[in-house]
């Protein structure tokens, strides 16, 4: 699919020395990695480049009417380093069950144009310059701020070539890049007498945006100044207002699973047809959507990406699943097969793990609540959160929540003082009768913004339940 | 693979062309095999650890820290990296000496478990998770059990310019089970984790009666009342006692935050920050426990760190920059999640020393309140010196007993308003540490443990 990435298809060429019979899959990456460390303006550390290059092999096995898989990963390309992951995976496959009589994979890849934008080509071109002259911009937007300044942080960005060979014939490969920004934006001194405040910076995309930093910074000195002079929430039920970034740190998790052959393989699905939200919720999983750092032309499988709509009117319409999980259910993959890494980095190691379904871009449709502005005013006497110490979500229960590090007082549908501590949470979905965030959403906001894994408007939910007051 | 002495003569090599054209050089190379089974009634996978092992090179350019490794340990390989760093070196206009002390230490640890987890093999673990499975499905209105159980052998050699040669063979072992009650399309669970550094032997906890225990109180959770709200005495149990300590004075005394201005505790060290009878300690030489390390990824052997004696806040966990800036000495805390990341300032294990108090005295003196139980995850704010920890159930304290079960909890507060609010902790029989990961903001993820006992005090609870 790349021309401009030469000698990238690691799984192709693994494939052609692989000498495993039955089906078979190769997932390869090929990675350089490159990090700035700052403290305050200076540079701290320089990491990298770091380049690791190495695939994932899985094996299907029909044992007794059921799919035995075996998966193991290595960064050894040599005959001798193949066929020795190629052993282990078939060694554990003996170890391995699954209700799935026959696994379909895919045979044909994405096509080789159209893809979504996944690659920033400044970053992909000259990676180390890109990082350093972002990290210039970025300490520069700060001089204008009186009493604001980064207190430490980090720019990771990883180049990965990633490609897909399987028994079935497939061949896929495409480049991708991924941008990871960490800064402590620390506000201190001035005539007020305060303690310090800060935001904490975390964000992941495919791109450094440049164009876009400034007004980035403003947002985040204004937020940092905003710490200083917080109060504590009060305690209660409320009409909420989560925007995109808080969103991100919950829906995935939950509706990941709750939406996924995971879950209705154990009884923890609900099923199609079923309301779960209200009517102003519509939810689609965008496997395509322009510089998610989620997206690709073709799933962890190498299956040609689509979107899904997961939720349409509060009334669940499609749920997700890659091969093996589809195999279960007598279904196609629906494109959503995902190699994550626990407690790591995105789109780095990826090929150590194997696939599972798993949600992509969560794409909430926009409502009838027009701009921020309106929405906050919908919510007449609320609070506005912007940003949550951990929802930490449980993909099994839906439950979130977690200490609200940054967030607003809406009073008389106008934002109002600022506010920090405290506990919000609820659950996402819940069983018919019981009420849930999704639920409860009242109203949703007509543009739409990309947060991480989730793209929606600002949400209304009501009440969610805040437990506030002075510690 | 082999192991890692089949590769250091070519590791010395490269350490020794790159010492000859940087000021300062180190390296970090790492090795890892393992396994780990997991199971529920639908699905069974057996996952070897990934055949992934490498080197990091870092240097002092003179002005700064700059690093590079590699995930092959061929010549040409190495020499990319040598390479890639001495280019660096030379375009370094400074020529400063480096930050802190190169450690010297030349020395091998070992750890030899009562029962190797290698020699078990894949069926066995297996069928121990089968068994673990059965006992949870045993309790009736527990329909799905999952278990996992791991094990990994990790090699560390550091070597740097300045003579120190460390290496370390780590085995750990961990299990967890996961009982999943179901009622009315409502999922309720529980959680039995325990781990170590160590072989078979750590598995002796996976019983039937603590699986048995585990299941049944999933099953309790469906019934199980909404928590509290608002400000209210609170008891941590021994578990989240140690999350407490991991996020308030672990994260906050990591002294790589006091040079960067990030910390609220910097200003205060000396002082008294809490009762005379609260101490709070790092320690990475204890002999089995998840977090301990022989030697950190500076060549710096683990040791304990007193953070929090009796109330004052008395050390901090230092690399050998941050000592160097503070006239201290390097504390054993400087570790990288693995070969391709960067080296940062780390916990180990992190816990709360036991007091002398049982727990119905701290039930009887909190009165009115609740008891927070299963840690399931926190979080710091350095700088605000704010925390959120999370738990997946607890107990209503009414009138000084403990009554109705309730489920999923968070507490937020300022850290120090927090242990100016501790009453009391629980005696020494009720110490428990507990396994972990821990990231360094959101990622770079190592193991660490973190326990203490009972121990009463006052927060925001809420659901979560």
């Amino acid at each position: 699919m790349t021309e401009d990435a030469p000698g990238a298809e690691i799984a192709h060429g693994v494939a052609e020395r692989l000498r495993a019979s039955g089906p078979w899959e190769v997932y390869a990456e090929r990675s350089r990695r490159f990090e700035l460390h700052f403290t305050g303006k200076e540079v701290e550390l320089v990491h990298g480049p770091v380049t690791l290059h190495g695939y994932g092999i899985r094996v299907f096995r029909n044992q007794g009417g059921q799919t035995a898989t075996g998966f193991q990963s290595s960064t050894d390309l040599s005959d001798e380093g193949i066929r020795a992951a190629l052993g282990d995976a078939e060694r554990v496959s003996r170890y391995s069950e699954f209700p799935a009589q026959k696994v379909e994979l895919p045979a044909n890849g994405p096509p080789a144009r159209g893809g979504p934008k996944v690659v920033d080509p400044a970053l992909w071109a000259r990676p180390r310059d890109t990082v350093e002259s972002y990290f210039s911009a970025l300490t520069a937007s700060f001089d204008h701020h009186r009493n604001v300044a980064p207190s430490f942080g980090s720019i990771r960005v990883t180049l990965t070539d990633t490609s897909v060979a399987n028994s079935a014939g497939l061949r896929a490969s495409y480049p991708q890049t991924t941008a990871e920004l960490e800064v402590g934006v620390k506000a201190s001194g001035g005539p007020e007498g305060a303690p310090p405040g800060e935001y904490w910076v975390t964000e992941t995309s495919r791109r450094l945006d440049l164009p876009g930093l400034a007004d980035s910074v403003d947002r985040w000195c204004r937020y940092a100044q905003d710490v200083r002079r917080a109060v504590a929430p009060p305690s209660g039920d409320f009409a909420v207002v989560l925007p995109a970034s808080v969103l991100a740190g919950i829906l995935p998790q939950t509706l990941g699973f709750k939406l996924s052959g995971v879950a209705r393989l154990r009884k923890m699905a609900p099923t199609l047809g079923q309301r779960i939200g209200s009517e102003t919720v519509t939810i689609r999983d965008d496997g395509r959507y322009d510089w998610s750092p989620f997206a690709g032309p073709c799933d962890d499988e190498g299956t040609p990406q689509r979107a899904r709509t997961l939720v349409a009117s509060g009334v669940v319409e499609e749920m997700l699943y890659d091969t093996l999980y589809g195999a279960a259910f007598d279904t196609r993959s629906t494109a959503s097969a995902f190699r994550a890494v626990v407690g790591g980095s995105s789109n780095w190691k990826r090929f150590t793990s194997p696939p599972g379904p798993g949600a992509s871009t969560l794409v909430v449709g926009p409502g009838d609540g027009g701009t921020e502005a309106e929405v906050i005013e919908a919510a007449g006497d609320g609070i506005w959160v912007q940003q949550l110490g951990w929802a930490n979500p449980s993909a099994l229960t839906s439950s979130f929540g977690g200490e609200i590090r940054i967030g607003y007082r809406i009073r008389n549908g106008k934002l109002a003082e600022p506010i920090r501590g405290g506990v919000v949470g609820g659950s996402v979905v819940a069983p018919p009768g019981s009420p849930s965030m999704l639920s409860s959403v009242e109203t949703v906001g007509g543009s739409v913004e990309l947060a991480e894994g989730v793209a929606s408007p600002a949400m209304l939910v009501r009440p969610l339940t805040v437990a506030g007051g002075a510690a | 693979m082999s192991d890692l002495s089949g590769h250091e003569g070519e590791l010395e090599k490269a350490l020794a062309r790159l010492a000859a054209r940087a000021p300062y050089t180190e390296l970090l190379a790492q090795r890892v095999h393992g396994e780990e089974a997991t199971l529920d009634s639908h699905e069974t996978t057996v996952t070897p650890q990934p055949r992934l092992q490498g080197a990091i090179f870092r240097i002092w350019d003179g002005r700064r820290w700059v690093e590079a490794a590699s995930s092959a340990f061929d010549a040409p390989s190495l020499s990319e990296v040598v390479e890639s760093l001495a280019g660096d070196a030379a375009r370094s206009p400074a020529h400063g000496p480096r930050p802190g002390q190169a450690a010297t230490t030349r020395r091998e640890w070992l750890t030899h478990p009562r029962k190797s987890m290698e020699s078990m093999g894949p069926e066995e673990l297996v069928s121990l998770a089968r068994t673990a499975r059965g006992w949870a499905r045993s309790v009736d209105g527990v329909h799905e059990a999952r278990v996992r159980v791991s094990w990994s052998d990790e090699e560390r050699l550091y070597l740097n310019s300045g003579g120190a040669r460390c290496y370390q063979r780590t085995p750990r072992t961990h299990f967890v089970v996961v009982p999943m009650a179901t009622e009315g399309g409502r999922v309720e669970f529980d959680f039995l984790s325990h781990g170590g550094r160590g072989g078979a032997e750590l598995l002796d906890d996976l019983t039937e009666e603590s699986v048995v225990a585990t299941a049944r109180s999933s099953k309790e959770l469906l019934a199980a009342k909404a928590p509290p709200s608002g400000v209210m005495p609170v008891i941590l149990d021994p578990g989240v006692s140690g999350t407490f300590a991991h996020e308030s004075f672990g994260h906050g005394t990591e002294a790589d935050q006091f040079l960067r201005d990030r910390s609220y505790l910097k200003p205060l060290l000396g002082q008294m920050v809490g009762p005379d009878f609260l101490s709070i300690v790092d320690d990475g030489s204890i002999p089995d426990a998840w977090g301990s390390i022989y030697c950190d990824d500076e060549g710096h052997p683990g040791q304990r760190t007193t953070l929090v004696e009796r109330g004052r806040f008395v050390g901090a966990l230092h690399d050998a920059e941050t000592a160097a800036a503070y006239h201290t000495a390097p504390t054993g805390n400087t570790r990288r999640s693995d070969f391709l990341s960067r080296a940062f300032v780390r916990m180990t294990n992190t816990y709360v020393e036991p007091g002398d108090r049982t727990l119905d005295e701290l039930v009887a003196e909190a009165r009115d309140g609740v008891l927070l139980e299963r840690a399931t995850s926190g979080i710091e704010d350095p700088l605000g010196g704010q925390m959120q920890l999370k738990v997946k159930k607890g107990h209503r304290i009414e009138n000084g007993r403990l009554t109705d079960l309730v489920s999923t909890m968070a507490l937020s507060g300022r850290v120090l308003d927090f242990m100016n609010s501790v009453r009391g902790v629980a005696k020494a029989s009720d110490l428990r540490m507990e396994p972990g990961y821990c990231g360094k903001g959101h990622s770079d993820y190592i193991p660490v443990g973190s326990g203490g006992a009972y121990l009463l005090s006052r927060a925001v609870v809420g659901p979560a």
